[in-house]
């Protein structure tokens, strides 16, 4: 599903973020990417969804070359991605229902879609009747279940989820991680970026250490160290 | 399809609101720069009106009788072919009745007075002269001499009549032209500035959109409509603009006394259609350029 080959991204002259990344995960993963902030976890996320290009090797995600892909085509490898991030990135003037739908909208989904789509996907976050609140009427993690709604609503085979449950307490953030544990049940494949440890231990999936740009630690079922 | 052309109307009608201040100047000085534009194509064809008579560098016009025999018309006509030095005899031209009539048309088009005084019967029949010296005064000699032969009724010289007008139309259409352009030029930037403003203020649901995957032109068609209806927006008023000062003017002119060179400058009512719709397109253009180019360089945003 994801093929990193001998990857790597330097930003500016010399920043190193991600230095000769090599790995691949399969359909149904769940991926941890573990390190210390500016180990160069989100730029493999924004590497994966091509906000960022690779300066060298080649990054496949879904069947496609990410790195040789048009700038035309960057649109329709999105539609494949689910993105979530450690600030929502919800928008404030509209509700629940109308953030979600704004997903779908502006891809051009027809009306009878939203409006079957959205209740669903709502529903599967456990945000039910709160599709007429604002995001500033929700709690932080009724915030994060917003965000992962709009970023699951349009089905897509791989999440990717940057520190999604940084600005969160523990409980919060157990329930979030029961979320994407069940998203990755439905076969979606679940990469995520964090550096909280009791997440990363209490779910025992394969983590994937970095540091400096390196990758020092590919494990499955493995822990945070 | 639908939903996305619903989408696209209503984000352009929501972001007008929400920028009503910059829009406001992006539409103003575009409808001044467009009333600039519409005055100038108007103040051009009112003068030519005047100039008509003049026009391919006849420099004097021998009218003559509208009695006149054949005889004497034929005199004049060989007088004036016995000086090829000073007049160029193959730009010589006789203007019967029929064409004079049609050329006073245009000429006396807001003296209805004078008009009604004319018929074709009446009118003076004229040869235009084209001279091929630039020696005002040879010319002016000649036509002492033309106005003494039988049948000749005047002699009108362009320099007395025609060159200060010729220059003032010059002078005033290239002013007019400059300054549309200057401010068809600040009109474009504004709106860019209108429409960067806009789409920076909606940066997070720019990058939400380009991170679910809507393509840029998907994003970029309600900003471009945003600017382009800025533009129509500027030209419809600087139509009504043109509309009323055209009509204060046409009520001034007649107020004039008949027989002044006033009274040609008058602009015919299809004339005034044709500018009118050119205002509109070209303000629908500056609000598609200005946009687009908005549009493609802070979608990066």
């Amino acid at each position: 599903m994801i093929r990193l080959e001998e990857v790597t991204k330097i930003y500016g002259r010399d920043t190193v973020a991600v230095s000769d990344a090599t790995f691949d995960i399969s359909k149904g993963e769940f991926v941890f990417l573990v390190g210390p902030s500016g180990s160069g976890k989100s730029t493999l996320l924004r590497l994966m969804s091509r906000q960022e290009v690779a300066d060298e090797g080649d990054v496949w995600v879904a069947g496609r070359n990410v790195n040789e892909m048009s700038p035309s085509r960057v649109p329709h490898l999105r539609r494949l991605l689910g993105n979530v991030f450690q600030d929502y990135k919800l928008l404030t003037n509209k509700t629940v229902f109308e953030n979600v739908a704004f997903a779908l909208e502006v891809i051009g989904k027809p009306r009878h879609v939203i409006a079957e789509q959205v209740p669903l996907v709502l529903d599967l976050v456990g945000l039910s009747g709160k599709e007429e609140r604002f995001p500033h009427q929700l709690s932080g993690g009724e915030q994060q279940r917003v965000s992962i709604a709009r970023a699951f609503v349009n089905r897509p085979l791989i999440m990717l989820a940057d520190e999604p449950t940084g600005n969160l307490d523990p409980a919060t953030s157990e329930g979030i991680m029961a979320l994407l544990a069940e998203i990755n049940d439905t076969g979606t494949t679940v990469v995520m970026a964090s550096h909280d440890h009791r997440v990363v231990n209490a779910m025992r999936r394969r983590v994937i250490q970095l540091d400096r740009g390196v990758i020092v630690r590919d494990q499955e079922r493995g822990v945070y160290e | 399809m639908l939903t996305r052309i619903g989408y696209a109307l209503r984000e352009t009608w929501a972001s007008f609101r929400r920028n009503l201040t910059l829009t406001m100047a992006a539409v103003l000085t575009s409808a001044i720069a467009l009333l600039l534009v519409g005055a100038t194509f108007l103040i051009q064809r009112a003068f030519e009106n005047l100039l008509v008579q003049w026009r391919g560098d006849v420099a004097m016009i021998v009218f003559v009788r509208s009695d006149a025999s054949p005889e004497q018309v034929d005199l004049i006509d060989q007088t004036l072919r016995a000086s090829p030095t000073v007049i160029d005899v193959d730009k010589l031209r006789y203007l019967d009745k029929a064409e004079s009539y049609a050329e006073a048309q245009r000429i006396f088009v807001g003296d209805p007075v004078t008009l009604s005084l004319l018929t074709p019967e009446t009118i003076p029949t004229q040869f235009k002269v084209v001279p091929r010296s630039d020696d005002p005064a040879l010319v002016r000699s000649l036509g002492e001499q033309y106005r003494t032969l039988p049948g000749v009724e005047a002699v009108a010289l362009a320099e007395d009549e025609f060159e200060v007008i010729s220059t003032l139309s010059r002078f005033v259409r290239t002013v007019t032209l400059i300054m549309s352009l200057i401010l068809l030029v600040v009109a474009v930037g504004l709106i860019w500035n209108t429409i960067r403003t806009a789409m920076f203020a909606r940066r997070r649901e720019i990058e939400v959109m380009k991170l679910v995957g809507a393509t840029n032109w998907f994003i970029r068609v309600p900003f471009m409509l945003e600017g382009l209806l800025q533009g129509l927006i500027g030209g419809v008023v600087a139509c009504g603009g043109v509309w009323v000062l055209n009509g204060a003017w046409t009520n001034g002119v007649a107020g004039f006394k008949p027989g002044t060179g006033i009274s040609s400058l008058i602009v015919p009512g299809g004339y005034l259609g044709g500018v009118m719709f050119a205002l509109l397109a070209i303000g629908a253009l500056i609000g598609a350029i200005g946009s687009a180019i908005a549009a493609s360089r802070f979608l990066d945003v």
